[in-house]
């Protein structure tokens, strides 16, 4: 369950960057502001 | 800034090279994450099961882990990055200073802070006056 304040859910996830393929774990950014950014889909309009 | 779509690493790969890149120098700076089946949005709530993919979510996460704040729009409206942006300003601002400053509604860097007070109670109309343009 999500709420303001409390911990965010940790994950990993594969990921793309800078022309190379990758893993991404959220833990890892402790000591960083780190802004989640969802979206609907790759090719799409807005 | 990590951005996440239901789309694989593969595709982020293209759209990035042949979209993306044209409208931003250099293309994406930060990771695109890949979650399939939505079962990130799932746990972060902005999994529309119905179209099968995560909605626009927008987390503040702190340097403790902690969510500061968090909005969700439906697939039709973009998102403010300006506001993004402002947003974090405000809270690191706020913790820098401990806590011991706030920052009022419509607050922008270099703005005065607020620090709460037994004082203030009552008198933030005399802290606190934000002209805004008539629109």
């Amino acid at each position: 369950m999500i709420k303001a304040g409390k911990p965010a859910p940790n994950f990993v996830a594969p990921a793309y960057y800078q022309g190379r393929f990758t893993h991404v774990e959220l833990s890892r950014y402790r000591e960083q502001w780190v802004v989640l950014y969802f979206y609907g889909g790759d090719y799409t309009f807005v | 800034m990590l951005s996440l779509s239901v789309d694989s690493v593969y595709v982020h790969k293209v759209w990035n090279e042949s979209e993306l890149s044209k409208m931003v120098p250099g293309g994406v700076p930060f990771p695109m994450l890949s979650d399939p089946g939505g079962t990130i949005g799932r746990e972060y709530n902005v999994y529309n099961e119905d179209m099968a993919v995560d909605l626009r979510g927008t987390f503040i996460i702190d340097p403790d882990g902690v969510i500061q704040g968090y909005e969700v729009l439906t697939s039709v409206v973009g998102r403010s990055t300006d506001e993004i942006i402002r947003r974090i300003h405000a809270f690191q601002i706020v913790r820098e200073s401990k806590e011991k400053e706030f920052t009022p509604a419509d607050w922008k860097p270099g703005m005065t802070v607020l620090k709460p007070a037994v004082e203030l109670v009552g008198r933030v109309w005399e802290m606190w006056k934000p002209v805004r343009p008539r629109e």
